[in-house]
């Protein structure tokens, strides 16, 4: 009876605990929305009418409300429009205060927030402190730095994050990664320079990441270099990310090594290599891709059959391909005209009676009955 | 369409449109230290209500809102005969959003994150 008196007690404390928390809490937060509204004015009239008198005093600086009207001011303008705004951060001492909350030790929501903040406001002034904790203890510490350096096109941070690669989780990895895209161009060459002496790494080295970002980023002129790796490159894995990044960013200069690599004894390989094909767009490679279609393997006979959809001429090729004596020719063939829509236009032609007899041919090779004879 | 509440007080009336409460606040400092009377929607629904009042002489309007799309919220005025000028604000970088904002009848297109100097300058070219 006690015991229960007792445990009836400390649940109404607590649930009344709850709600005065609920209740404190929301007001905060209230309080909070307000001040990031006054703020959001105070930083608007900064911007619209640069020499603004309107005072922002040190202690905003170390307002969670202002760095959030700050960053949401910053999201709004392109870059050309923020000069006015550098000012602001400067006379507040912003970068100071939030940096100082980095060193600290504990509490880590509070470092994270202030690396946040800081890869958030992208203030050139801050690349140093951020340069500072690439190297730090916590993974997401150094994963917000890099992207607060990449933000900021610090292009210095570029070589310390491949230097980093190596020793980093998969988790880590693919955030740089990510990271490293952001600097565009400017990472083209360090990338493919960090590549040419890693791309026989031995282990997980992140090596794959790093060759996809290249397509992401998009330069073509990197194409001749990367197909270079084609030839040496052991790992399959890499050879395979080279490839698909060639298909994005290669152009007919990769066409060469990827015709070595449409006979490689991997079928992973072959069936890559076709679908890099289908991207470059060059219709030079259709008598390869026809030749695909009676590989061993489902995969290449797939991706060549949907390259030569996508190339010009090749529809005739794989209408070509029905007849052909093989059956896995012929299935990968009929597969692929009716995955673009060649089946439905042939059966409308049919039906319009406007369709020639290769139409009637695909339809009768897909068991489809004759809509007009049925 | 001519305001008369603008002819008579001399500022011209802005409509401005988006559900992102910073850009509606740089928006509105900028146009009222510029001399004009704003008037702010969140939403499209909202856009949409205050336009068929007939008292803007230009409106700004998001391309993404909750509620109505910026180019439904432009169909549906000009399915009502209103005509005021209205300039599209897009983070989207697609042809097809541009090309289908100038279609319903924006007079003109300017990409997110903007530069203020520019939009300013639009707004008064537009309204000159």
């Amino acid at each position: 009876m006690a015991a229960g008196t007792v445990m009836f007690a400390v649940s109404v404390l607590l649930l009344f605990a709850v709600v005065v928390f609920k209740w404190a809490n929301g007001r905060r937060l209230a309080a909070r929305q307000k001040r990031r509204v006054t703020y959001l004015k105070l930083l608007s009239q900064h911007v619209a009418a640069p020499g603004s008198t309107a005072e922002i005093s040190i202690k905003e600086a170390d307002d969670d409300a202002f760095i959030d009207a700050l960053i949401d001011i910053r999201h709004a303008l392109s870059s050309s429009s923020i000069d006015s705004l550098d000012g602001v951060i400067d006379r507040s001492g912003l970068i100071r205060h939030q940096a100082k909350r980095l060193r600290s030790r504990f509490p880590l929501g509070r470092r994270l927030r202030a690396v946040v903040s800081l890869a958030e406001i992208g203030d050139p002034g801050a690349a140093r402190i951020l340069m500072h904790h690439l190297k730090d203890r916590v993974p997401e510490i150094r994963v917000q730095s890099a992207r607060g350096l990449a933000r900021m096109r610090h292009t210095a941070a570029i070589d310390v994050i491949l230097d980093r690669f190596h020793d980093e989780t998969r988790w880590v990895q693919t955030r740089f990664a990510e990271t490293l895209a952001l600097f565009g161009r400017d990472a083209v060459w360090p990338l493919i320079a960090w590549i040419r002496v890693n791309h026989n790494y031995q282990g997980d080295g992140g090596v794959t990441e790093i060759i996809r970002i290249l397509g992401i980023i998009g330069d073509s002129e990197v194409g001749p270099a990367l197909a270079e790796l084609l030839y040496t490159a052991e790992d399959p894995e890499v050879r395979i990310a080279i490839i698909e990044t060639l298909g994005i960013i290669g152009g007919p200069l990769a066409l060469r090594p990827l015709r070595r690599m449409i006979q490689s004894a991997d079928w992973r390989i072959r069936a890559k290599a076709a679908t890099a094909f289908s991207k470059i767009g060059d219709p030079s490679i259709n008598p390869i891709l026809r030749e695909g279609l009676g590989d061993q393997s489902w995969w290449m006979r797939r991706n060549s059959a949907a390259a030569l959809a996508s190339l010009p001429g090749g529809i005739d090729l794989l209408y070509e391909a029905i007849g052909a004596p093989d059956q896995f020719t012929r299935d990968a063939a009929a597969e692929a005209l009716a995955d673009c829509g060649e089946l439905i236009a042939a059966r409308d032609r049919l039906e319009s009676g406007k369709s020639d007899p290769r139409d009637a041919q695909l339809i009768s090779y897909m068991h489809i009955p004759d809509p007009v004879t049925s | 369409m001519q305001n008369e509440e603008s002819n008579k007080s001399g500022l011209k009336r802005i409509l401005v449109a988006d559900d992102v409460e910073a850009v509606t606040t740089l928006l509105v400092t900028a146009l009222e230290i510029a001399g004009y009377e704003v008037v702010v929607a969140e939403n499209g629904q909202k856009a949409y209500e205050l336009g068929t009042t007939g008292e803007f002489d230009l409106a700004v309007i998001d391309q993404l809102m909750p509620g109505l799309l910026g180019t439904e919220i432009l169909q549906r005025w000009q399915g009502e005969g209103i005509d005021m000028p209205v300039i599209m604000l897009s983070g989207v970088e697609d042809d097809d959003v541009v090309v289908g904002s100038l279609d319903s009848g924006a007079i003109d297109y300017v990409h997110k994150p903007f530069r203020l100097p520019e939009l300013m300058a639009r707004i008064r070219k537009n309204l000159s």
